[in-house]
């Protein structure tokens, strides 16, 4: 798991956890809202 | 550093998933298709949409990799990472949809093995999650990741991430509420089992207080997030970090493999697997990882265990807390640095747990299913599919002296009065008179067809599924990628005892807690 990338780190793209928890969160209301609008 | 490789792999690999796309949709992988199982093959819809929204993205995107202009920025950075979400996107379909059932079609011809009643690649959960995972480790140990697509790779964490956010959505108050109570009974009592085990037992064997802290919240809570989180609390060093994130890489990575094999072999409900994952696994992704590879197709165990997981990841704050106070009793030299427990939890809480949470709220609110659904099934009588006909009418009556009863009695009455279930409590009993076949064969078709009339699919809890599936399947190929024999070897010396030890303890006792304390459905 040795870091070869100059941003992220090993086993993610992003600087800090808390970074990736705040796209992860983005990204799953993103899909929410387009399965609220498009589906049904 | 310029990312973005100049390689026409991701372009390839557009037009590969374009192709798998056109043989689905003009026939052209008929024959294939019934040799897979024919109409018993469950993702020939997904061949005909999936791989085409996916395909046009990668040929868009490698044609600009291909022939724009990349220069140092964050554009280079995030746009070359969609090489290696495709290559990850690609390798997780052709294991879903040809490998894995290659391989059971395989198994099948085999034969069933001994008086188990299953085929070798159920008992040996030789699914797509499994297949994936060990394709993912098969191709980062043997032939290494492309450089080109290395970058991507490291974005699986933010499906598996995004994937437990979206299982908010799916639960219902019901569900939580039967599931809640017994989550934190068994979490509370395991989660500080093993931490006080892995102190008693670091204690014992002389290892560095700071090891003992870290390993301990790695082992008890919620592996990574958990041992990041207590890390400066006990003042560990990286190199102790480090050692505590192998042990953990190490022991889920055994349990993601063994576990569903066990529940096979025990025969486990979802609910029993779910539990135990959720219980005995340390790690997230591995949690996760196991639920699917025993239920690859369903999202129930996936449901349970994920709420034990949520469940043991809420317990982080009181664990920072006790490592805390402890480390500061046994390393009492008045030359400590202080460090603020309470800025510790607020900067290193995982974010993404707080987002389930938020979905979840936003689901009991009754957006995306009637708040009252299960399972993205829902009762509503107000627009039944069908209505009984005066002869199915008919039969009912002639029939209902058989009925003894009396709940199921007055439910009939009021079905045939009606013509429709009037209640989420007449459906119940109507349910249970078809089941018990009292009234013959007939009645009972026509009290089934009177169920499914008011049984209605939340079209947006099964759209969520998909999604949750594809970021699973997707992130577990992912992380496949990121076990390397050398993260394993991490792992080696007293931590490695220490983890072994608590972590057999913890899993085989939860086995027996769950297989005594909760039945199929609780």
């Amino acid at each position: 798991m040795e870091n070869q990338f100059d941003r992220g780190s090993a086993l993610s793209i992003f600087g800090s956890d808390r970074k990736e928890d705040f796209m992860a969160l983005v990204l799953a209301l993103a899909i929410a809202a387009g399965v609220y609008f498009l589906v049904g | 550093m310029v990312y973005t490789k100049r390689n026409p792999a991701l372009l390839i690999i557009g037009l590969i998933m374009v192709g798998i796309w056109a043989a689905a949709e003009f026939n052209l992988m008929q024959g294939y298709i019934a040799h897979l199982g024919g109409k018993k093959y469950k993702y020939a819809s997904e061949l005909t949409t999936i791989p085409l929204w996916f395909g046009v993205i990668a040929v868009v995107a490698g044609l600009w990799q291909m022939l724009g202009s990349h220069k140092d920025g964050n554009l280079d950075y995030y746009g070359s990472t969609i090489a290696g979400a495709m290559f990850i996107l690609l390798i997780a379909m052709l294991v879903r949809w040809f490998i894995a059932p290659e391989v059971a079609v395989f198994s099948k011809t085999l034969g069933k093995v001994g008086n188990t009643g299953k085929y070798w690649h159920k008992l040996l959960g030789l699914n797509y999650v499994v297949i994936g995972i060990l394709v993912g480790i098969i191709i980062v140990n043997v032939f290494r990741i492309p450089a080109w697509a290395q970058n991507g790779v490291r974005l699986s964490r933010l499906g598996l991430k995004t994937g437990v956010i979206l299982l908010g959505t799916l639960y219902s108050a019901a569900e939580l509420r039967n599931l809640g109570g017994l989550s934190i009974v068994m979490i509370g009592f395991f989660v500080l089992g093993s931490v006080g085990m892995v102190l008693w037992l670091g204690a014992r064997r002389n290892i560095p207080n700071s090891m003992g802290g870290v390993l301990s919240a790695g082992m008890g809570v919620c592996g990574v997030s958990a041992t990041v989180a207590s890390a400066p609390v006990v003042q560990a060093k990286s190199v102790e970090i480090a050692y505590t994130i192998g042990t953990i890489l190490l022991w889920g990575v055994g349990c993601m493999f063994l576990f569903p094999i066990i529940g096979n072999v025990l025969n486990m409900s979802h609910t029993q697997f779910g539990a135990w994952a959720g219980t005995g696994i340390l790690n997230s992704a591995q949690v996760a990882g196991a639920a699917l590879a025993y239920q690859p197709d369903g999202i129930e165990t996936l449901k349970v265990a994920e709420i034990f997981n949520i469940t043991r990841v809420l317990v982080l704050p009181i664990i920072v807390l006790w490592l805390a106070v402890w480390y500061v009793k046994r390393e009492d030299t008045g030359e400590n640095e202080k460090v603020n427990v309470g800025r510790v939890i607020f900067a290193k809480f995982p974010i993404f747990v707080l987002g389930f949470i938020l979905l979840f709220a936003l689901s009991t609110t009754g957006i995306f299913a009637p708040p009252l659904h299960y399972k993205g099934k829902y009762f509503d009588n107000t627009k039944p599919k069908t209505m009984l006909t005066a002869e199915e009418k008919k039969v009912l009556t002639d029939n209902a002296g058989k009925v003894k009863l009396k709940a199921r009695k007055e439910a009939l009455q009021r079905l045939i009065a009606n013509g429709k279930i009037m209640s989420i409590e007449d459906d119940t009993q109507i349910r249970g008179l078809a089941n018990s076949k009292v009234m013959g064969k007939k009645s009972g078709k026509i009290l089934k067809k009177a169920h499914k009339a008011v049984r209605h699919t939340a079209k947006k809890i099964k759209a969520f599924r998909k999604w949750i599936t594809w970021l699973f399947a997707f992130g577990l190929v992912g992380l496949g990628m990121q076990i390397t024999v050398k993260s394993m070897r991490q792992a080696g010396g007293q931590p490695a005892v220490i983890g072994g030890i608590v972590g057999f303890v913890k899993a085989s006792l939860s086995l027996v807690v769950v297989l005594f304390l909760i039945s199929d459905k609780i």
